[in-house]
């Protein structure tokens, strides 16, 4: 690809010497296009993919549309298959204003994070073969980001991966125009770990990835209610608490999220547990007093707002904004 | 023309700022939000992974390669800051969960680390403005 494209810049009008000079140069390329091309595709060694002992040898994610994707239109593509699969009806060309970006001529990955949010589904990021097994094992399909070709050429392609079979050495996936696709794992794998081995479950609120990580969880969770999205979020940090009981943040973002949704009363038993667990954090008992305040409960707000202040921490300033607030109602 | 305008436009403008600041503060800006409480609890679970790898016995011994005290190591935890913390525990997320490579990869880890301290203790902070001097 480079060569065509230098020779006939350098052959033209050279005297003996510039192409001496230029057969010199053509061959440092030619050497180190070789090194750069050997050394992107030293083959990943044959055989199944790495995989958590214990894990099934084999799993098929049932559900799944499929949409044939049209030109450049993989991204919208991909998510529209995830988002039906996690009870969302919508067609790619519904999500394309949201994730397609014209002027790159694809998707970025955040754009699709942010598209499935604004549906109200929690976006979560995983990494590594092990974690895509585990969840595709788990009925989860799993979007992933390759590149069909080499880095000094990339050819970026989301897909949605929806089942292996370690025995045969393959992987399935709904791909561009073709539904189930089966590649190689080696391929795959070798595809994939271009794409840095980024992968996006689109799952709803209630449904926790098994691999899943409480503070990662809890950032995708809070994405959501970035989005405005609170009830969902709601409902995310809830699940959270059904895993990790003893969870600081997510009955944080709970009391945050009711609040929102104007459930002072939950909102305060939110908070309440937050300080019971973590009665040395400033954060819980400030949130707390403006909930009890607006409760009405003045006196109880107060305690609560001076208790922030006396534990301070790095948000020291704002639990004394919120004492002076409560002390001039 | 203009002139008279100034007074009563001005006017308009002064105290819809005033509105609108006056919103802004009442509109929760007091409650601590969840992107806030997840951040501290991240670093805090930075923190106390570095500090835990730093106590492994494989860590200690390629410390005690470089000449680097490890007492004096986990002391410096303390002293760095957030975004280098995160820098280290994301660094820690890349190793490989397999055994075979670890003992490079470790090495390159502490390397990075060990680096970090001696510029530290040379007074090179200028260079690595991440890292907190402890005085």
């Amino acid at each position: 690809m480079f060569l065509v494209l230098l020779m006939p810049r350098t052959e033209p009008k050279a005297s003996p010497r510039l192409i001496q000079a230029g057969s010199r140069m053509i061959a440092g390329l030619l050497f180190s296009v070789l090194t750069i091309v050997l050394s992107s595709c030293s083959l990943l060694p044959m055989g199944p993919m790495p995989q958590t002992p214990g894990e099934p040898d084999s799993a098929m994610v049932s559900g799944v549309p499929f949409f044939a994707q049209d030109e450049l239109q993989c991204g919208p593509a991909a998510l529209a298959m995830a988002l039906n699969w996690s009870g969302i009806a919508v067609q790619p060309s519904d999500l394309s204003p949201e994730v397609y970006s014209p002027g790159l001529k694809g998707s970025l990955q955040s754009s699709l994070i942010g598209s499935a949010r604004r549906h109200g589904r929690v976006a979560y990021p995983i990494t590594g073969s092990e974690a895509l097994l585990a969840e595709v094992s788990a009925g989860h399909p799993v979007i992933v980001l390759v590149n069909l070709s080499f880095f000094w050429y990339p050819k970026w392609h989301y897909a949605v991966v929806i089942g292996y079979d370690q025995q045969q050495g393959e992987v399935i996936l709904h791909s561009g125009l073709t539904a189930r696709e089966v590649l190689s794992s080696r391929v795959f794998m070798n595809l994939w770990r271009r794409g840095e081995y980024w992968g996006l479950l689109v799952l709803p609120p209630d449904r926790l990835p098994v691999t899943g990580e409480e503070v990662a969880w809890l950032a995708a969770v809070s994405g959501l209610e970035k989005t405005g999205q609170r009830r969902a979020a709601a409902i995310g940090y809830a699940t959270a608490l059904e895993r990790w009981k003893t969870s600081f943040a997510a009955w944080m973002g709970l009391g945050n999220s009711r609040y929102r949704l104007h459930d002072l009363e939950g909102s305060a038993e939110a908070f309440h547990q937050a300080t019971l667990l973590e009665p040395e954090n400033g954060m819980a008992f400030n949130n707390l007093a403006h909930v009890l305040a607006e409760q009405g409960k003045r006196q109880e707000a107060l305690a609560a707002a001076q208790r922030a202040v006396d534990l301070g921490g790095s948000s020291l300033d704002t639990f004394r904004q919120t004492l002076e607030e409560i002390m001039q109602k | 023309m203009l002139k008279k305008l100034i007074r009563p436009v001005s006017l308009f403008l002064v105290l819809s700022f005033i509105l609108l600041d006056f919103s802004v503060q009442t509109a929760m800006a007091q409650m601590v939000d969840t992107g806030t409480v997840i951040a501290v609890q991240q670093q805090q679970a930075d923190r106390e992974r570095v500090a835990a790898f730093l106590g492994r016995e494989d860590v200690q011994q390629v410390m005690i390669q470089h000449g680097v005290d490890a007492a004096e190591a986990q002391k410096r935890v303390d002293s760095l800051s957030n975004a280098e913390l995160a820098k280290i525990a994301n660094s820690m997320d890349q190793l490989p969960a397999g055994a075979s490579a670890a003992g490079a990869i470790v090495g390159a880890v502490v390397f990075i680390f060990v680096v970090l301290l001696i510029t530290d203790l040379l007074g090179l902070t200028h260079v690595f403005s991440f890292v907190n001097a402890q005085n």
